[in-house]
C-alpha cells in the first residue's frame, strides 16, 4: 500500500515537471539559439563539426546519417554569434535545412527544384595528375544528394544537378580522393587531376556506391595494368592476355598459350580490342607470350558475355583495352632487360596538357638458343611497336592516333612460319555540350599468316583478314540517373581462307575464293537509376551482314557434296542476314555496399575460325564470314549476381550464377581437311552448345595486401547431330572446378612479394578404346569423344621486386624482378600420346621400324621450375 | 607442299619434357573387326587379315578366324583360304587386280555381313633410292617427294645375311606416305627414330597407288600414328573406312612397282 501511494506521488511529480518543459520549451529553444558562441573550424567533416557543436551548445543534433553528406568538410570562424547563425552557415555549405523540434535540432537534406530547368551541369575530364592519362571509371559523387557518375572511357564525366553549392568527390582506386566544394549557379566544365597513392597507405574512402555494385554490367571485370605487373610471369615477359587466366569464368588453354575460354565459349568468341581496333592473334612465339604488354596500356575492362551495346561481333567475350596517350606533363622513359626480350618506351609531351605522343617497342632475343639447337636458324624473333598521339584541339575537341604493329618470324631451312598483325586507330572526342560527349572512331586492322615451304622461291600457304571500320556514337548525360548512348558503326571485313602463293608456277595448287563483307550496326542503350534501389541498363544492337563479289561459293547437298558454283559478280551483295542483339541488366542495391543483378544477352556473331587443331599454340588461322553455308552463330545468357564491397578491410566480393546457350556451333568432320581446301565449308559440323556454372570471387586492391581469390563451378557441353553419334559432349575447356589465388604484398616501399596459384580440373581429351593393325601402324580405336580427362592442373608462380632507389623520389627509378614460374615444378601436360618409342638417346620419338616397335603412353609437358629475371627503369 | 618444320620442334625442345607414363585406358571391347586387305596388280595369293582391336599397345590381337571371306570384280568371284588354320589370315588364288576395275570384298563372319569397294589408281615408276651414310656408322634412307600423285612406298630392309647380323632380328620395315595433302599438323610432326642399317642390306621397295578413299584412310590413319604428338595436332578420331558398319580398317585395291637394291 505504500508502495503505492509513493507511485502516485512519483507520477504526479512527473506529469507536473513534463508539463512545465511543454510551457518552456520554445523559451528555452529561443534562449539556446540566440545564446553567442564562438567556434572555429577548419575543412573538418560535417560529423565531427555537429558533434563538437552538441558539446559546446549543449544541444542535440537529429538526422539520418545515410542521407546526410557527413563526410563534407565545414570550415567555420565565427566569434560570438549566435548559434542559430552558425547552424545556418553549417546548412549552407553542407546543403542542408534545420528545422527545431522538441529541443532538438533536425538536419534534413535540401530538397530538389521542382523545376528541373533549374538544373546546372557539372562536365569535364579526370586525369592523373603526373601523366595526364584519363582515369577511366573514376567515380564522381555528390554526397549531399547521394548522386553521381563516372568517368567514360575517355575519361568524361557529366553531371546535372539543382543549383546550388555541393562538395564534389572524385575517387578512383589507387589514387588519393579529392574534395572540392563547387559552385553549381552555372554550367561548367572541371577537368580534375587525381594523385597516385602511395601503395603502402591504407586508403579507405568508400563514400560514393562502388563502381563494380552500379555498374549497369554482369560478368565484366576491371582489371588494372599495374595489378597485372604485380603478377609472376613467365620468364618475366608480363601478360595482358594471360592474365585473364585468374578471372573467374576464364579457362586458360594450357601451359604456353595464349587461348582462353570464356564461360563455355569456344576460343574465336572472344573479342580483343585495342583503342578500338580488334586483334585477331594476340600472341608471340606461338603463344608463349602475348602481344599485348601491360606497360602501354591505360585501362582494360573484360566483359564476360553482357557486353555493353556498342562492343559487339563475338559470343563470348569482349576484352576492351585502352592504350596510354602518352605523359602530357613531362618526358619519361622506361624499359626492361628480360630473359627473353627488351622493352623501351618513350613518352611526353608536345605542349604540356595539350598534346603528347607515346611510343614503345618490345623485341624478343631468342635466336642465338635457337641456333645452339639449330645452326640454321635463320630467324627466330618477335617484335612489337606501339606507336600513340594525342592533340587536344580545344577544350572540347581531342583527337588520338594508334599504331600497333606485332611480328613473328621463325625461319630455318628454307622453311619458316610468319604472322603479324596491325592495327591502327584515329579517335575524335567531340563534346558538344556539358551533357553530350561523342566519340568517331575510324580503325582497321590485319592480320596475316604464312608458312612457308620454299623460302628461297617465296612459296608458302598465305592467308589473312582485315578489317577497316567507322564508329560513331553519341552519349546524352541526362541527369546523374539517366544516361543515353546511340551509335552507329559501318564496316568492312576482308577475308582470305589461305591460298598458296610463289614465284614458281602455282596452277596446279587449288583456288579458295578470297571474300569480302560488310556490316552496318546500329546500336543505343539506356542506363537508367529508377529509384534509390532499382536501376536499368537495356540495348539493343542491331546488325546488317552482307557479303560482296567477287567471288565464289558451292553449293552442297544433304551429304555435303559440292552441287553447284555460284559466281558473284564485282560488287554484288549476296548471303544478307540482319540480326537484333538486345541487351538488359536489373540491379537492385541492397544498400549502399550491395546489390543483386540479372541479365540477359543476345550475342550473334558473324565471323569464324575455322581451325580443327586441338593445339594450345598459334595454328595456321583461317577465318571465314556468315555466308550461304555458315549461318551467325548465336547465343542466349542469362546471368544473376552479387555485388558486395566491405569497408575495412576494403574488400570487394562477388557472386555469379549464369547460363547460356549456343547455337550454330562449328566443330569439324573427323580429320578434316581446313588448309587449301576450297571446300572446307562441307567440313564444317553445326550444333548446339550450352554451358553453365557460379562464379564466386573476392578481391582486394588497396593496401599492402593485394591479390583476389576466385572460385569457379562450371560445365561447357556440346551436342552435334554428326558427331559423338549425337549425343552431347564436353567441349575441351569444360573444366568444372577452377580456383585462383594471387597476393601482392608490400614488404617495404622497395620490396614486393607476389604469389599466384591457380587449380584447374583437367581438360578432356579423346582416348583410344582400343587399337588394331594396319600397314605396320598401330591404329587407336576411339569411343565417346572427350571420353577421358588430363590430370588436374595446377601450379604456383612467385616473384619479388626490389627497387633499387633508396630515394623513391629520384628521376631514375630503377628495379629487379626474380619471379618463379611453376615454382613446385607440377607436370601439367599438355598431350597424353599413345604412339611413340624410346630412342637410342632416351627421347621419346616416332618409331621408323615397323616391324620391331614398341609403343608407350608418353606425357608432354611444359615449364617446370622456370626461374627468370627481369631489370626494369623509368626516368622521368 | 608437305615439307616438315624444323624451327618449331626447337622451342619445344627447349622448353618441353616428355615422359613415359602409365595410364590404363577405358578399353572397350566392342564387338568390332578390323579389316587390313590390299589388293595388288601383282599375280599373287592376295591376303585379307581379320582381327579384334585389342585393348593396350603392343598388344596381341585376337584373330578373327571362321570368316567367309570373297573378291569380286564384278564378274568373277574370288573366295579366300584361311591359312593356317585360326590364323586370322585369308588368301586367295593369285589373280592380278587390274587398274580401274572396281573390286569388292565381302565377308561373312558370326552372322554379319560386311563389304567394301574400291577401285585402283596408276602408279607411278619409282625413282632412285637416296640413301646417305650416318656418322655412328651405317646408312638411313633420304626420303623426298616424288612424283604428282599421292602413293606410299614400304621399304623392308634385310640385313641378315650380313656379317654385321650379330643380334635378331637383323631386318626392318620403313613406309615413307607421301599423299600430297596439305596439313599442319603434317608439316610439324614429331620426330622420328632414324633407322639404321649396315652397308650390304637388301632393300625390297614396293611402291603402292592410292585411291581417293584410301587417301583419305591413310592420311586419318597418320594424323592418329605418325604425325600425333607434334605441334598442331587435330582432334582425335576414328579413322574414315570404306567397310560397312561394325568394321575398321580398309579395303584397298593398289597398283604396285618394286625394285630391290642390294647395298654395296
Amino acid at each position: 500500500m505504500g508502495t503505492s501511494r509513493m507511485r502516485t506521488g512519483h507520477q504526479w511529480f512527473s506529469w507536473v515537471f513534463f508539463c512545465c518543459c511543454l510551457f518552456c520549451l520554445p523559451a528555452w529553444a529561443q534562449s539556446s539559439l540566440s545564446r553567442p558562441l564562438t567556434y572555429t573550424v577548419t575543412n573538418q567533416p560535417l560529423a565531427r563539426v555537429l558533434a563538437e557543436l552538441e558539446q559546446l551548445a549543449d544541444i542535440t543534433f537529429s538526422y539520418n546519417p545515410s542521407r546526410l553528406p557527413l563526410n563534407t568538410h565545414i570550415t567555420l570562424r565565427v566569434t560570438q554569434e549566435p548559434l542559430e547563425r552558425i547552424i545556418e552557415r553549417i546548412c549552407q555549405q553542407a546543403n542542408l535545412r534545420y528545422e527545431w523540434i522538441e529541443k532538438q535540432v533536425v538536419l534534413l537534406p535540401q530538397p530538389p527544384p521542382d523545376n528541373p530547368l533549374e538544373k546546372v551541369t557539372l562536365s569535364g575530364f579526370v586525369k592523373d595528375r603526373a601523366t595526364g592519362e584519363a582515369l577511366i571509371g573514376t567515380t564522381v559523387w555528390v554526397p549531399a544528394l547521394q548522386q553521381g557518375t563516372a568517368t567514360n572511357g575517355f575519361g568524361f564525366y557529366s553531371l546535372s544537378l539543382p543549383r546550388g553549392s555541393y562538395e564534389v568527390v572524385y575517387s578512383f582506386l589507387g589514387y588519393e580522393s579529392q574534395r572540392t566544394r563547387i559552385e553549381f549557379d552555372q554550367s561548367r566544365q572541371a577537368t580534375l587531376f587525381l594523385t597516385e597513392s602511395v601503395p603502402l597507405l591504407q586508403q579507405v574512402t568508400i563514400e560514393a556506391q562502388p563502381a563494380e555494385v552500379i555498374a549497369p554490367q554482369t560478368g565484366s571485370l576491371d582489371v588494372r595494368p599495374a595489378a597485372i605487373q604485380e603478377r609472376p610471369a613467365l620468364l618475366g615477359e608480363m601478360d595482358v592476355v594471360k592474365s585473364l587466366e585468374s578471372v573467374p569464368g576464364v579457362k586458360p588453354h594450357s601451359d604456353g598459350s595464349t587461348f582462353y575460354y570464356v564461360r563455355g565459349g569456344q576460343r574465336d568468341q572472344n573479342l580483343i580490342l585495342v583503342d578500338d581496333a580488334p586483334v585477331y592473334n594476340p600472341s608471340h612465339l606461338l603463344g608463349f607470350f602475348s602481344a599485348i604488354i601491360p606497360d602501354a596500356i591505360n585501362d582494360m575492362t573484360l566483359y564476360k558475355g553482357d557486353m555493353p551495346a556498342a562492343l559487339g561481333g563475338r559470343l563470348s567475350s569482349v576484352l576492351d583495352i585502352r592504350t596510354k596517350k602518352g605523359n602530357d606533363q613531362h618526358v619519361q622513359w622506361w624499359g626492361s632487360v628480360g630473359l627473353v626480350s627488351n622493352k623501351i618506351g618513350v613518352e611526353g609531351p608536345f605542349k604540356k596538357d595539350k598534346s603528347s605522343f607515346l611510343v614503345s617497342t618490345r623485341f624478343s632475343r631468342l635466336r642465338w638458343l635457337a641456333q645452339l639447337a639449330n645452326p640454321n636458324v635463320e630467324q627466330f624473333q618477335f617484335t612489337d611497336f606501339t606507336g600513340k598521339l594525342n592533340v587536344e584541339i580545344n577544350a572540347r575537341n581531342k583527337l588520338f592516333f594508334t599504331f600497333y604493329n606485332g611480328s613473328d618470324n621463325y625461319f630455318a631451312d628454307n622453311g619458316g612460319i610468319q604472322w603479324a598483325n596491325s592495327a591502327a586507330t584515329v579517335r575524335w572526342n567531340r563534346v558538344f555540350s556539358d551533357r553530350v560527349f561523342a566519340n568517331t572512331t575510324v580503325s582497321g586492322s590485319n592480320y596475316q599468316y604464312a608458312l612457308y615451304t620454299d623460302r628461297a622461291n617465296n612459296t608458302r600457304w598465305n592467308s589473312q583478314i582485315g578489317n577497316l571500320h567507322l564508329k560513331m556514337d553519341v552519349t546524352y548525360f541526362a541527369n546523374p540517373d539517366s544516361e543515353l548512348s546511340v551509335g552507329i558503326g559501318l564496316g568492312g571485313y576482308f577475308f582470305d581462307p589461305g591460298n598458296l602463293r610463289s614465284n614458281l608456277s602455282t596452277a596446279d595448287a587449288p583456288q579458295l575464293s578470297t571474300r569480302q563483307s560488310v556490316e552496318t550496326v546500329l546500336y543505343g542503350s539506356h542506363n537508367l537509376k529508377i529509384n534509390s534501389r532499382w536501376a536499368l541498363a537495356y540495348g539493343l544492337r542491331l546488325t546488317r551482314w552482307s557479303n560482296v563479289g567477287e567471288g565464289f561459293e558451292f553449293v552442297f547437298d544433304a551429304n555435303r557434296q559440292p552441287v553447284d558454283t555460284l559466281r558473284y559478280a564485282k560488287g554484288q551483295r549476296y548471303g544478307s542476314v540482319a540480326t537484333a542483339e538486345p541487351r538488359f541488366t536489373a540491379t537492385y542495391s541492397v544498400s549502399a555496399q550491395s546489390s543483386v543483378k540479372a541479365s540477359y544477352t543476345h550475342t550473334v556473331q558473324n565471323m569464324h575460325l575455322i581451325s580443327n587443331t586441338i593445339s594450345p599454340f598459334t595454328a595456321l588461322e583461317v577465318w571465314l564470314p556468315s555466308s550461304l553455308n555458315i549461318q551467325p552463330q548465336r547465343a542466349h545468357q542469362v546471368a544473376l549476381g552479387y555485388h558486395h564491397r566491405y569497408v575495412q578491410p576494403e574488400v570487394a566480393v562477388t557472386a555469379e550464377v549464369f547460363y547460356k546457350r549456343m547455337e550454330r556451333q562449328i566443330e569439324y568432320e573427323n580429320h578434316a581437311e581446313t588448309l587449301l581446301n576450297p571446300l572446307v565449308e562441307g567440313e564444317l559440323r553445326f550444333g548446339k552448345g550450352m554451358s553453365y556454372g557460379v562464379e564466386l570471387m573476392a578481391k582486394k586492391e588497396t593496401g599492402r595486401w593485394r591479390g583476389w581469390v576466385g572460385y569457379t563451378w562450371s560445365r561447357a557441353l556440346r551436342q552435334f547431330d554428326d558427331i559423338n553419334q549425337g549425343a552431347r559432349f564436353p567441349a575441351f575447356f569444360d573444366r568444372p572446378h577452377q580456383i585462383n589465388a594471387m597476393v601482392s604484398y608490400d614488404v617495404t616501399h622497395r620490396w614486393n612479394v607476389g604469389a599466384n596459384w591457380i587449380f584447374l580440373s583437367g581438360a578432356p581429351f579423346t582416348s583410344p578404346v582400343g587399337f588394331y593393325s594396319f600397314n605396320g601402324l598401330e591404329v587407336p580405336l576411339y569411343g565417346a569423344r572427350n571420353n577421358d580427362r588430363l590430370p588436374d592442373y595446377h601450379r604456383m608462380d612467385i616473384s619479388a621486386t626490389l627497387k633499387l632507389n633508396r630515394n623513391l623520389e629520384r628521376k631514375f627509378q630503377h628495379s629487379l624482378g626474380v619471379s618463379i614460374f611453376n615454382f613446385y615444378a607440377r607436370k601439367n601436360p599438355l598431350f597424353i600420346n599413345f604412339n611413340k618409342s624410346v630412342a637410342e638417346d632416351g627421347t621419346l620419338k616416332i618409331p621408323s621400324d615397323l616391324l620391331n616397335a614398341q609403343r608407350f603412353t608418353s606425357q608432354l609437358y611444359l615449364f617446370q621450375f622456370t626461374p627468370s629475371l627481369t631489370y626494369q627503369f623509368k626516368w622521368r | 607442299m608437305a615439307m616438315k618444320q624444323r624451327y618449331i620442334p626447337i622451342l619445344l625442345l627447349l622448353v618441353s619434357c616428355q615422359e613415359v607414363i602409365e595410364r590404363p585406358l577405358e578399353a572397350d571391347a566392342r564387338d568390332i573387326i578390323a579389316v587390313e586387305a590390299v589388293l595388288t596388280n601383282e599375280n599373287i595369293n592376295h591376303q585379307v587379315r581379320l582381327t579384334h582391336p585389342y585393348a593396350k599397345q603392343n598388344g596381341q590381337a585376337v584373330v578373327a578366324s571362321g570368316a567367309q571371306v570373297t573378291l569380286t570384280d564384278g564378274t568373277s568371284l574370288y573366295p579366300l583360304v584361311e591359312f593356317p588354320s585360326s590364323s586370322g589370315e585369308y588368301y586367295s588364288e593369285p589373280f592380278i587386280a587390274v587398274v580401274g576395275r572396281q573390286y569388292g570384298l565381302e565377308i561373312r563372319y558370326q552372322g554379319r555381313v560386311y563389304t567394301a569397294i574400291d577401285q585402283s589408281q596408276g602408279v607411278e615408276p619409282l625413282e632412285e633410292i637416296v640413301y646417305e651414310p650416318v656418322a655412328e656408322g651405317g646408312y638411313q634412307l633420304i626420303f623426298r617427294e616424288t612424283g604428282s600423285l599421292p602413293h606410299y612406298i614400304t621399304h623392308h630392309i634385310n640385313w641378315q645375311h650380313t656379317s654385321a647380323c650379330t643380334t635378331a632380328p637383323c631386318q626392318g620395315a620403313v613406309v615413307q606416305y607421301d599423299l600430297k595433302t596439305v596439313d599442319a599438323h603434317e608439316a610439324f610432326k614429331p620426330e622420328k627414330i632414324p633407322f639404321v642399317f649396315p652397308g650390304g642390306s637388301l632393300i625390297v621397295r614396293r611402291k603402292y597407288s592410292v585411291s581417293p578413299g584410301y587417301r583419305a584412310y591413310l592420311r586419318a590413319i597418320l594424323s592418329e600414328t605418325e604425325w600425333r604428338g607434334g605441334v598442331f595436332d587435330v582432334e582425335p578420331a576414328n579413322a574414315p573406312t570404306n567397310l560397312s558398319p561394325g568394321a575398321v580398317g580398309y579395303f584397298a585395291v593398289t597398283s604396285v612397282v618394286a625394285d630391290t637394291t642390294l647395298l654395296q
